[in-house]
């Protein structure tokens, strides 16, 4: 397994650097003068703003700032000053990355909580009526956008029926409704995927076999089919986990929750750059975590992968 | 499950495994699959297709002609009218500056259309012809372009989408290139997928061995072969492009006002809800039922052009 | 091999149809079939025949999502196995009848290891304890061949006679009475398929198996079978002992099936194969289904009523010249 660890590090890193490198060229070929912004609005002389230049390094060739700013990410974990206020990016990240973090996770563990029992269970009982129900209002769900939903939610739930905060991030109950908001289309995919994924393995050869054993049904369900099911399904969980991180960035914005999402969105108004590269980069890491963790599960739970990478001295026998 | 499929009286009781299956009853046994005939069929025979067709239709000619056949301007405010509940004078009606919802809501179709159709489009065919050099030359050009196009993919599609809005700033067609780049992977990907499957078959091989020439097979076997789950992406694609559009409109990034874009719209008055929910919840509903016809139109699409591609 | 009683195990006129789209597919008509203790049947048809739409009707394992009906009766040791509740049937699978499957890359759990798919049946038809279980697993393991040390080992881990050998060690597991082989060969490399038929075999003697061995190699069938028969779209065509059927083929579908078999004995200027198609199965017919393609067709094959015709004791064939004229 350690190779297999070591094997996806390595791919990760440069893919990491890469991003780094892509972020700070595109945001530097922004139109606008960085020096301007850091001043503020109103009227600057040319003497101030080349100062402010020389201080922000902006007069340094374009290749030494890259290399400089990637360098600090990735040995100092340093992301630079925000030009606006000049507070410290890697701070405020750190700062807001708690509320973020709350509303992904709490959602992914909605998303599997109602999913995976929802999904083996259309599946298990295919075009039955609670399945074309379970289809019907998953589709629908599915082309609900987060914001909608969420504004629903705080109408009912907040204006009409006073049950739950609308707005801030005071104590859990605050992530109630975000929560919800922001896994109701992704539960709504991953119940289907789930559904699609359990169907396909029911129906092979494997679980007929089980069947001929004598096995109950239950068993063959759970003990058969799922597991084989599950495989692919904890990929889908990752993506779904990463999607809901970027899906918060909306709910933030709608429940004023201050978190990282919020804060990417202001910075880009605000054409605060260094800070707006900053926070994207900050989510690929989290991100790239999050796939790197899913992958290593995944190679955990299929014997095949498993094989593959099992120490060398022990070698996979392909013949009998 | 296996239990319960013995109907033993023969014929009485009719057991359906699945109802999809039962839908294709009323297609012509005659018609091949594959066909196009078959494939217009099968979609015809499709409730939710049917649907989708009928509202993104009504939805692209009530757009064109809300400047005609709308009593009013979907700019024109009326300080007198501001915030009124629907009624006979405004159907859906009027927002906190007096305009009227209705207008304004036909008259934004286009922008979730345009929007959603241009920028699948843009990353269809620079997806497709990455996807296609990948999985043709293989080697070091498909690790190159895989590895290249992993970078995109580091990335929640929202967040990368983002990041584009905040590179080329507001406005439609800065909104098409945002989403249209942030799409390219899946695409190319898919692609790719597509041709290595096909590539690796017997047909390709028994066309290689009787000297059938490389455009040729390219031409008669791998396009038509390869373009089935790439119209199926597209629908779904432009689903996700229509509703991704209106969360970067409604986040300030995408479209902005006074244009009425649905999402855009919900931003603008999103504050009344309390008092006026009708300003939120009808621009709402219109995002919903776009983003379901064309997913609608997607599935329907799986199912007549793969036959063995169904649940 | 003689008969030591009553036939145990009997198919009254099974009938399945699937559905398919937007047909109805009647993949077997009114199949009957007998089988005594210990006794082996060979079931002989071409692809699509139905063959193995039978064997997985007799443990109701049949694809749920396609089947459109199934009537008729299957019955095991006096009971009905189609009229079986969920906890009988249960009982009997695995226990009583077992099936070999035809395709071992796909009949084995990806994710679990061989000793434990073996294991699980017999654990929970003996209720007895792991360990028990797992050392019956091992010895199955042994008498087909594989050494206790890949026991703990996965599917993709072994070639394709190994799974199939795996596949047959679950499949004896519990010394089932009756044990259903749907093809188990034919996924195999031809030097593999010799093995492991001897040793299906063999096992079949040691524990005194009934069988029903589903084939279209009328090799296999002399090498191993005591009685044959021979489906022709979904219907039983001809059956009898197998020095019947073998020596005096009746009906023309056998007789044409026989002629299509290289003899080593004859010398032949070519091989006559059978002429045609077998018809379509979502058409119902009237008349002779083969009719299409014999060579022997006249007026009075469209009006045929496709019953039996009794040739000789236990001989049948579904052909009206068989009574009339010499066989």
């Amino acid at each position: 397994m350690a190779r297999y660890v070591i094997k996806r590090l390595l791919i990760m890193i440069p893919t990491m650097i890469a991003v780094g490198v892509i972020m700070f060229t595109l945001m530097n070929f922004v139109p606008g003068d960085p020096a301007q912004l850091a001043l503020g609005s109103g009227v600057h002389t040319t003497a101030e703003i080349e100062a402010k230049r020389q201080a922000l390094g902006l007069d340094r060739p374009f290749l030494v700032r890259l290399g400089e700013y990637v360098g600090n990410i990735f040995l100092r974990f340093d992301f630079g000053k925000s030009l606006i206020d000049g507070t410290d990016i890697k701070w405020e990240l750190m700062k807001r990355f708690p509320h973020t973090a709350k509303i992904a996770i709490f959602s992914i563990i909605l998303t599997v909580v109602v999913g995976l029992p929802l999904g083996i269970y259309t599946a298990v009982h295919a075009n039955s009526a609670g399945d074309r129900a379970s289809l019907f209002v998953t589709l629908l769900f599915d082309c609900m956008p987060s914001f909608w939903t969420a504004l629903l939610l705080v109408l009912l739930f907040s204006l009409k029926l006073k049950w739950l905060p609308s707005s801030g991030a005071k104590s859990l109950s605050y992530f109630i409704l975000p929560t919800i908001a922001n896994s109701l289309g992704g539960l709504a995919g991953f119940t289907r995927q789930v559904r699609a994924s359990m169907l396909e393995v029911i129906r092979s050869d494997y679980v007929t076999t089980a069947r001929s054993k004598g096995l109950p049904e239950k068993d063959v369900i759970y003990g058969h089919a799922l597991p084989n099911a599950l495989i692919p399904i904890l990929t889908v969980i990752g993506m779904r986990f990463g999607s809901m991180l970027g899906g918060a960035t909306i709910i933030e914005v709608v429940f004023s929750i201050p978190g990282i999402g919020q804060y990417l969105v202001n910075s880009i108004n605000n054409r605060d750059y260094n800070a707006c590269t900053g926070g994207i980069i900050f989510i690929a890491f989290t991100f790239a975590v999050i796939m790197l963790l899913t992958d290593l599960l995944y190679a955990f739970a299929d014997p095949r992968i498993k094989a593959q990478y099992e120490s060398s001295n022990k070698k996979v026998k392909k013949n009998g | 499950m296996a239990d319960h499929t013995h109907n033993k009286k023969g014929g009485g009781h009719h057991h359906r495994g699945h109802g999809k299956k039962g839908k294709r009853h009323h297609i012509d046994p005659g018609i091949k699959p594959g066909s196009a005939k078959y494939i217009w069929a099968s979609i015809s025979h499709n409730k939710g297709a049917i649907f989708g067709m009928v509202f993104l239709t009504a939805m692209i000619v009530l757009s064109l002609l809300s400047p005609v056949i709308c009593r009013y301007n979907y700019a024109a405010t009326d300080f007198e009218m501001m915030k009124s509940w629907p009624s006979i004078k405004h159907l859906f009606g009027t927002d906190d500056l007096g305009r009227d919802i209705l207008s304004r809501v036909l008259y934004g179709a286009r922008y979730t259309l345009i929007i959603g159709i241009l920028s699948t489009l843009l990353s269809a065919v620079l997806g497709i012809l990455l996807g296609a050099c990948a999985g043709y030359f293989g080697g070091v050009i498909d690790a190159a372009l895989m590895r290249f196009l992993d970078i995109f993919q580091a990335f929640p599609s929202l967040v990368l989408a983002m990041a584009f809005c905040a590179v080329f700033g507001t406005g439609i067609d800065k909104c098409i290139y945002a989403l249209g780049i942030t799409g390219i992977p899946g695409f190319a990907r898919l692609m790719r997928a597509n041709i290595l499957r096909i590539r690796n078959t017997e047909y390709i091989e028994a066309a290689t061995t009787i000297n059938c020439p490389t455009w040729k097979i390219i031409l008669q076997h791998i396009i038509p072969n390869a373009v089935s789950p790439v119209i199926v992406e597209i629908a779904m694609g432009i689903s996700r492009n229509g509703l991704a559009s209106s969360s970067l409109s409604f986040l300030g990034l995408g479209v902005q006002e006074p244009r009425p874009e649905w999402g855009a719209m919900l931003a603008s008055t999103r504050n009344y809800i309390r008092d006026y929910p009708y300003m939120v919840i009808i621009p709402g509903i219109f995002i919903v039922f776009t983003v379901l016809s064309f997913n609608l139109l997607g599935d329907a699409f799986r199912d007549a052009l793969d036959p063995n591609f169904r649940d | 091999m003689t008969e030591k009683n009553e036939a145990f195990f009997e198919i009254q006129n099974l009938t399945v149809e699937y559905h398919s789209g937007n047909a109805i597919i009647h993949a077997v008509n009114d199949v009957s079939l007998s089988l005594s203790q210990g006794e082996t049947l060979g079931l002989v048809g071409e692809t699509g025949a139905g063959k193995t739409t039978i064997a997985r009707a007799i443990l109701r394992i049949l694809p749920e999502h396609s089947v459109e009906s199934v009537s008729g009766k299957v019955m095991f040791e006096g009971k009905d196995i189609l009229e079986m509740n969920a906890r009988d049937l249960h009982d009997l699978r695995g226990r009583d009848i077992s099936m070999i499957f035809q395709d071992p890359m796909t009949a084995l759990n990806p994710v679990k290891t061989v000793i434990s798919q073996i294991a699980e049946g017999y654990k929970l038809h003996h209720g007895c304890p792991q360990a028990e279980a797992n050392e019956r697993a091992i010895k199955m393991l042994e008498m087909v061949g594989i050494g206790a040390n890949r026991a703990y080992e996965y599917p993709h881990q072994f070639s394709g006679g190994m799974k199939q050998r795996v596949v047959i060690a679950l499949a004896l597991a519990c010394s089932p009475k009756l044990l259903l082989a749907d093809e188990p060969t034919t996924a195999l490399d031809v030097t593999i398929q010799a093995q492991v038929l001897d040793l299906i075999k063999d096992l079949r003697d040691e524990l005194g198996t009934a069988m029903i061995l589903i084939t279209h190699d009328l090799g296999v069938v002399a090498d191993i079978c005591d009685k044959v028969a021979v489906i022709y779209a979904g219907r039983i065509i001809e059956s009898g002992t197998k020095e019947d059927v073998f020596d005096h083929p009746a009906h023309p579908y056998t007789q044409g099936l026989f002629a299509a078999l290289p003899d080593l004995e004859k010398e032949v200027e070519r091989l006559s194969p059978i002429e045609g198609l077998p018809p379509d199965p979502s058409v119902i017919r009237k008349g002779c289904d083969f009719m299409e393609r014999c060579p022997h067709r006249c007026d009075r094959c469209t009006s045929f009523d496709n019953n039996m015709v009794e040739l000789s004791t236990g001989h049948f064939s579904r052909c009206y010249r068989t009574g009339n004229e010499e066989a």
